[in-house]
Parts: structure tokens; C-alpha cells; sequence
């Protein structure tokens, strides 16, 4: 049996009278990537958040390693340490420059000593290829290249996990390629990615699981060439169809 | 008389003169004042600060409501006091803060003296004008760059104080200059309780010659140079902290294959 880094059970979150997740159960397993895919408002970014912590759940559990996360700061600090996010606004630090952004975590939160963090952020960097622009602030960078150092910044804490919140979602289209094919690199390295987007190629090509969410609900759950080619459910096949007749 | 002894040799004939006459006479005591007046608008303005920047920080303390536990009590008890004391320190005049606080303390049997009592009340006006300058600063912080800390592992205090804080800083600066601009101006209603600030001093020399429009005249002087020389001082930190319009690429990691 696989080992599962993630258990969701039956999650449910409102924001006042509007319910927002229902009943969520997934399992994130060792290696997996999981492209979560629904129109706009099915949920799916709470979800994230909500993996995250960013958003408390209203209901269900989180597991991580078979370990429930409960509210103290502590615990949440150290799990969000193991697992790692990109946001779609990059929300790359403005005070700080490539490398600094690249060396926050390490340094304020592992405590790692500062040659081992700079190594990191510059492997890193070389690999989504930014390592040239160290010096630059974010707001010198174009959109694309603030992703790529923002998944560098993740990937810094050596993150168990990396969950993607639409991570291309504001980018112009010429600057998505380059953002996904970093991501593409990563999936073959084998790290655990979970990914929300829009990209319906990228997730048919590079998830080995996508998952459809419709109001607040996981609709189908399977392997992308089955999900995308056969859907099971009504709603999956209106919304797939949309994509293959745009 | 000292007047008409002093007066006899030469006696100014215009205004000009006089200013002349009464700074040159009275040099060391609008020195003293110049001095008391700078030691407590820049101590009552760096302590207020610190005060603005404590109430502010816990003005933005995030709370869960569906927490029950104690320490979600305590944030709403400290931010209550907080809320109570900006809220009067906001709606009273300095001048009158200035008498209660010195008189109040007094008869409360605390023997303050007047320079710790003008500190004391600079700080308390200060603290509850700057904390919500920090406030604004904190909220003007796209919350992203909040969640980009926390999403780390960072704790709300860390992503607090090496994210957004820094970065409210920067745009409260001009504010900050603001205010010390405004203290020092305003430590001019301590002469109230007796402070031989600027102010007191003037209204002092003045009095010796019945002079009060050549005296005053001099420290506006001394007020207007001061906030001038002050202004620049700030403008410049705001140049420094500007970020570079550019930057050097670092070769040595350029793909050369």
C-alpha cells in the first residue's frame, strides 16, 4: 500500500450561509499529482486554501501523515513548512530582492545556516531558470518570471507537497508556457504536486489523477485519459465539452 | 530698572533691531529652549512610535471567532483598552491633556516633574495619532504578501515584522515626518504647565521689554528652521529607501552552453 501524505475527510467549509465545500474526502498519495479542474466558484481554490490552512475548514478533518491538523499556530506553521503553495498573484516578497525572497524560508523558519540557504535558493533558481536575476526585485520581473521564482521559493523549503492555486491564471499566454513547463519538470521528478488550473492539456498530459469539482462537491475523481475521454458524470462531460468545442 | 539701564546704551529704533538686541541678550535662554523643545518632540515622537507601532500591530491581530479558547479573550481585551485610549487621546485637545495629566498625576500624589510630564503626554498624543497611521500602513499591504509568508510556515508574527511591516514603513514615512513636524510645533502648549520650551521662553523675553511681537518673531524663526531642516532629513531617508532602478544580472549563472 502506498503511502498516503494527505487525508481529507469529509471537509466541509461555509462562509456564513453559503457553503462553499461539501463533503470532501480525498487522499493524496506519494508521488501523485492531482489537477483539480471545475468552472469558476465549484471551489476548488478553497479547497487549496483550506489544505493549506489559509482557510479553516468548517467541517471534516485534514491528515497529514496519518496526523490530524489541529489549530494551534505551531502545529500549522510546521505543517505549511512540510507543505508548500504558489499562489496565482505570485505574492513574491516586494521588500526583498530574488535571492532574499528565495532564502526567507529557510532562513526565518528551518533556521538553516546561510552558505546551505544560499546554495538552495541559487540551485533552485538555475533549475526554473531565474538564477541570472537574483539581484532583481520582484517588480522588475515579467509575470511568468515571478512565478518561476516564486515556485523556486517553494521548492527551497524541500516541500513534501507543492499545491498549485491557479498558477497561470494571470499570466499573459505567451508567459504560461514557460511556467508550465517548470511545472512539467517537477511532476517528472516525482514530487507530490496538487494543482488547481484552467489548463485543461496540461492536466490531461502531466496529472496521473484530475479531479472535477461542481459546486462545492467532488464530482469525479480518476485517471486523467478516463476523466477526460469517458466522464462518468453529466456535469463533467458539460463542462469538458465546452473546453474541446473552445 | 534693568530696563532702562539695559535700554540706555543703544536702544534698537526698529523691529529688525530689536529682534537683534533680544536675540543676542537673551541668546542662552532660547537656546534652552530650543533645545527642551527639540528633546521632547524627538523623545515624545520616537516613544509614541513605538507606542503607534505596538497598538497598531495589535489592532491587525487576526482572531478566529470560532476559537473559544483564552487567548483569543486576551486579544479582545487588549484591543478594546487600545480602541478606548485612541479613541481619548484622539478627542481632547493636547493643551488640555497636558493640565490633566500633570495636575492629575500630582494630586494622585505622584511627583512628576515637568519635562517627564511633557514627554509623558507627547507620547500618549503621539501613540494614539500613529497607531492609526500604522493601521492604514498595515491594511494598504496587499494581504498576498501576508499569505506568501504564512503559506512558508512563517508565523503571523514573523510574517508580520519581516514581510508586511517593513514594507508599511516605507509608505508611512511620509506620515511619520508628519507628525514629528506637527510635535514639534505642538510642544508649544506644554508652556501650560510650565515648560520653558520655545513658546515660554518667547512669552518670557518678551515680557522684560514689552516686546512680545519681535520675540515671537524670533522663535517662529527658530520653529520654521527647525521644521525645514527636519523636512529635508526625511525627504532624503524616503530617497534612500527607494528601491534601485535597476539591477546587475549575476553573470557567473548565465547559460553559456
Amino acid at each position: 500500500m502506498e503511502e498516503k501524505i494527505i487525508s481529507i475527510v469529509e471537509l466541509g467549509k461555509s462562509f456564513g450561509d453559503h457553503e462553499v465545500l461539501r463533503k470532501i474526502d480525498i487522499e493524496v498519495e506519494k508521488g501523485e499529482v492531482i489537477c483539480i479542474v471545475g468552472s469558476s466558484g465549484s471551489g476548488k481554490s478553497t479547497l487549496l486554501r483550506c489544505i493549506n490552512r489559509l482557510e479553516r475548514q468548517s467541517t471534516g478533518k485534514i491528515y497529514y501523515h496519518g496526523k490530524e491538523i489541529g489549530n494551534a499556530q505551531r502545529e500549522i506553521n510546521e505543517y505549511r513548512s512540510r507543505v508548500g503553495m504558489v499562489f496565482q498573484s505570485f505574492n513574491l516578497f516586494n521588500n526583498m530582492t530574488v535571492l532574499e525572497n528565495c532564502m526567507a524560508g529557510t532562513r526565518k523558519v528551518l533556521h538553516i545556516s546561510k552558505e546551505e540557504a544560499f546554495d538552495r535558493a541559487i540551485s533552485h533558481l538555475k533549475a526554473v531558470g531565474m538564477a541570472p536575476y537574483i539581484n532583481a526585485m520582484p517588480s522588475q520581473l515579467s509575470g511568468g518570471q515571478k512565478q518561476r521564482v516564486a515556485i523556486a521559493r517553494a521548492l527551497c523549503m524541500n516541500p513534501e507537497v507543492l499545491l498549485f492555486d491557479e498558477p497561470t491564471s494571470a499570466l499573459d499566454p505567451e508567459m504560461v508556457g514557460e511556467v508550465l513547463n517548470v511545472m512539467k519538470e517537477l511532476a517528472r521528478t516525482g514530487l507530490t504536486m496538487i494543482i488547481v488550473t484552467h489548463e485543461m492539456g496540461f492536466a490531461r498530459d502531466v496529472s496521473t489523477r484530475t479531479i472535477f469539482m461542481d459546486k462545492g462537491y467532488v464530482v469525479e475523481d480518476d485517471a486523467p485519459e478516463r476523466l477526460f475521454t469517458n466522464p462518468k458524470n453529466q456535469r463533467t462531460r458539460e463542462f469538458l465539452s465546452r473546453f474541446i468545442a473552445g | 530698572m534693568t530696563v532702562l539701564t539695559a535700554a540706555t546704551p543703544t536702544t534698537p529704533t526698529n523691529s529688525l533691531g530689536w529682534m537683534a538686541f533680544l536675540a543676542e541678550k537673551y541668546s542662552a535662554s532660547f537656546w534652552q529652549g530650543t533645545w527642551l523643545t527639540l528633546y521632547v518632540a524627538v523623545l515624545g515622537t520616537i516613544l509614541g512610535f513605538v507606542m503607534g507601532y505596538i497598538i497598531g500591530i495589535i489592532e491587525d491581530i487576526r482572531t478566529d471567532p470560532e476559537e473559544k479558547g483564552i487567548g483569543r479573550l486576551l486579544v479582545l481585551a487588549a484591543k478594546a483598552v487600545c480602541g478606548v485610549y485612541v479613541e481619548l487621546f484622539r478627542g481632547t485637545p493636547m493643551i488640555v491633556q497636558a493640565m490633566i495629566i500633570f495636575y492629575g498625576l500630582r494630586q494622585a500624589g505622584v511627583e512628576i516633574g515637568i519635562l517627564a510630564a511633557g514627554v509623558l503626554v507627547t507620547v500618549l498624543n503621539t501613540g494614539a495619532y500613529m497607531s492609526e497611521t500604522v493601521r492604514a500602513g498595515i491594511n494598504s499591504i496587499d494581504n498576498g504578501q501576508r499569505e506568501g509568508a504564512l503559506a512558508l510556515g512563517m508565523s503571523p508574527m514573523k510574517a508580520m515584522f519581516h514581510v508586511v511591516l517593513p514594507q508599511a514603513f516605507k509608505n508611512i514615512i511620509p506620515e511619520m515626518a508628519n507628525m514629528f513636524l506637527t510635535n514639534l510645533k505642538m510642544t508649544s502648549v506644554l508652556n501650560v504647565i510650565g515648560l520653558s520650551e520655545l513658546f515660554m521662553t518667547a512669552k518670557t523675553v518678551g515680557a522684560n521689554y514689552y516686546k512680545y511681537f519681535e520675540s515671537y518673531l524670533i522663535i517662529a524663526v527658530i520653529y520654521f528652521v527647525l521644521c525645514f531642516v527636519f523636512n529635508r532629513l526625511f525627504l532624503l531617508l524616503e530617497k534612500r529607501l527607494e528601491p534601485k532602478k535597476d539591477y546587475v544580472l549575476a553573470v557567473e549563472y548565465m547559460d553559456n552552453q
